[in-house]
């Protein structure tokens, strides 16, 4: 079983996320990141200008169905808009969200009449909504941009899939929206992948138009330009409504803070799903692991896991995509791993999957005086399956003479291949990390190469 | 040695080990773990190939080092090392051949001193 499975992982596309144009969806979660309707604003490229453009208009359509009496038809396709399940973006854990119920949406568009300035000239940037209506925020802004762009999104995904080889079948998308009818349809057979865990239809989002937080957004609004003494004098009586209250009855308060954001357009830009931490930093996590005692005492353990767990990640970043932590049990030790993608980039990651069968790679961390015996047949019982057959310990020190042996026993028997990664290797992929000479990647390969002319 | 173009090819080797080992040396004192870059390491397997023919077995200072492999990610203190064995090498195959006449220093070319002259060895005051 892989541990949090993405979809190119499945379909066997061996490019890492650095190098695609699109976030690779999970397939059991959502990516937590969000469309930010401001990213394609800001955009130098006039598709993305004018998908915003046309992003807009579709939302200002709603207010122009509203004002025409057509309330029930508005509200309709709000609701509709309000959840977007096929791009797997936000926070859920089961790619499936909830939409707004019609009250809400009843409320949204109440702005286009009880506003002036919606009522007369729209919006310009509809993320607004949040500093009027409560229950508004980032998912939200996040799924209505893609419903409406939901067309465009098809042919990207379509386009990618083409390009990478990514197997698709003929799917029935719902709420696709129609510009030409300002409506949303059904589209059948659109070929576009299908999750093999529920069979539902997958689309994909271009990476540049994502961020955690979007640009425009309350809890920046709320901390630097929203007069807050204005509103109370106690700043515990300050709720949330009554800031979206005091926004309704001043409007200019909020125009100011999107025309500054817009003047700041020039610092938005799209979140990577995975950054690498700075090489002070690394330097910094290396002095603390080095300090660090063996064992257990003062919560070494729980600090050496940490610490690694931040560092490896970002040394090993983009050749190898970082999966997750995983604590496990055996024999009633608790265990912690770092679980990576095996993208295949390199020669060496390409051999470790012809090899060993390893879909992702797992790193256990042991932060013991001396690995024994029963550390590496917990490993051993682990490598199995797509986690394949190679494996790592990340350890303090070197191996003894009896489990480095145990270790190319296992390479005899069984085919599979334990190495260690000591103090000092850890060291020495901190120094190239930051001289850029060699990549980290090639010490885990050195100790590979040692350890395979130790095997018979 | 056998002819003149040996005689080129020492001092060649020599002076190109010389200028590696300073550079090295000094990437060495900084970072002595950093790993060399494989452009260098190609660079640097090329000329201890050239050391090697230019030395033969007998000179060779290891006879189990032939090359630096990639994957062994040699560092800047392995790199010097080496080199530093390399040179010290050349410098005793220099040695043994050459010979002291008329107050100076001559190349030995097939058992016979050449008209080509050269510098003292390094034990017995030359310059390093």
């Amino acid at each position: 079983m892989l541990i949090r499975p993405r979809l190119t992982d499945h379909f066997g596309v061996m490019v890492p996320q650095a190098e695609l144009d699109f976030a690779i969806p999970f397939l059991n979660e959502d990516i937590p990141l969000y469309l930010d309707p401001f990213l394609l604003w800001r955009s130098p490229s006039q598709q993305d200008q004018a998908l915003h453009t046309s992003l807009i208009n579709a939302f200002n359509h709603l207010g122009y169905l509203a004002k025409q009496g057509k309330d029930e038809k508005a509200i309709g396709i709000l609701v509709s808009a309000s959840e977007c399940d096929e791009v797997g973006l936000g926070s859920s854990l089961k790619r499936q969200g909830k939409r707004i119920g019609k009250a809400k949406a009843a409320e949204i568009l109440s702005l286009f009449k009880t506003m002036s300035h919606y009522a007369n000239r729209g919006f310009r940037h509809f993320e607004e909504i949040q500093f009027f209506v409560d229950g508004i925020s980032k998912d939200r802004i996040s799924d209505i941009s893609c419903s409406f762009l939901k067309s465009f999104l098809i042919d990207f995904t379509m386009d990618q899939c083409a390009r990478l080889g990514i197997p698709t079948s003929p799917s029935r998308i719902s709420d696709v929206y129609d510009y030409r009818k300002n409506e949303f349809v059904v589209q059948e057979g659109v070929s576009v992948p299908v999750s093999p865990v529920d069979g539902k239809p997958v689309i994909f989002v271009p990476k540049r138009w994502l961020r955690f937080t979007p640009w425009i957004n309350y809890n920046d609004y709320f901390e630097h330009h929203c007069p807050q003494d204005e509103l109370s004098h106690a700043a515990e009586d300050l709720t949330r409504v009554a800031v979206l209250n005091y926004n309704r009855d001043h409007y200019g308060v909020v125009e100011d803070y999107v025309s500054a954001k817009e003047r700041k357009f020039e610092d938005c830009h799209n979140n990577p799903l995975f950054s690498q931490i700075p090489i002070t930093s690394a330097r910094r996590k290396l002095a603390l692991i080095k300090k660090l005692p063996t064992g257990k005492a003062g919560n070494a353990d729980r600090i050496y896991e940490d610490t690694i767990g931040e560092l490896l990640p970002s040394l090993l970043y983009p050749k190898l995509d970082f999966a997750d932590v995983q604590s496990r049990t055996d024999s009633g030790v608790s265990i912690r791993d770092l679980i990576f993608y095996n993208s295949r980039t390199d020669q060496f990651l390409s051999e470790i999957f012809k090899d060993y069968g390893s879909r992702q790679i797992v790193m256990e961390m042991k932060n013991v005086a001396a690995i024994e015996r029963e550390h590496i047949d917990q490993l051993n019982r682990y490598l199995a399956d797509e986690l394949g057959k190679f494996g790592v310990i990340v350890t303090r020190h070197p191996l003894k003479k009896a489990e480095f042996t145990r270790t190319v026993d296992l390479w005899s028997g069984q085919r599979k291949a334990i190495i260690a990664l000591t103090d000092s290797d850890i060291d020495q992929m901190v120094e190239v990390f930051e001289s850029k000479q060699r990549e980290p990647l090639d010490i885990i390969i050195k100790k590979y190469v040692e350890y395979r002319r130790a095997c018979p | 040695m056998k002819s003149e173009k040996d005689i080129e090819n020492l001092e060649r080797v020599m002076g190109q080990l010389d200028a590696l080992h300073i550079e090295i040396s000094q990437l060495a004192k900084k970072s002595p773990n950093d790993g060399v870059n494989k452009f260098k390491l190609k660079l640097i397997n090329k000329l201890i190939g050239t050391a090697n023919e230019v030395l033969g077995d007998d000179y060779r200072p290891f006879s189990e080092f032939n090359l630096f492999d990639e994957d062994d990610l040699p560092t800047n203190s392995d790199v010097t090392l080496i080199v530093g064995q390399y040179l010290e090498q050349c410098e005793r195959f220099r040695s043994d051949n050459i010979e002291y006449f008329n107050y100076k220093w001559y190349y030995v070319l097939g058992g016979k001193r050449s008209k080509v002259l050269a510098t003292a060895p390094t034990k017995i005051g030359g310059k390093k």
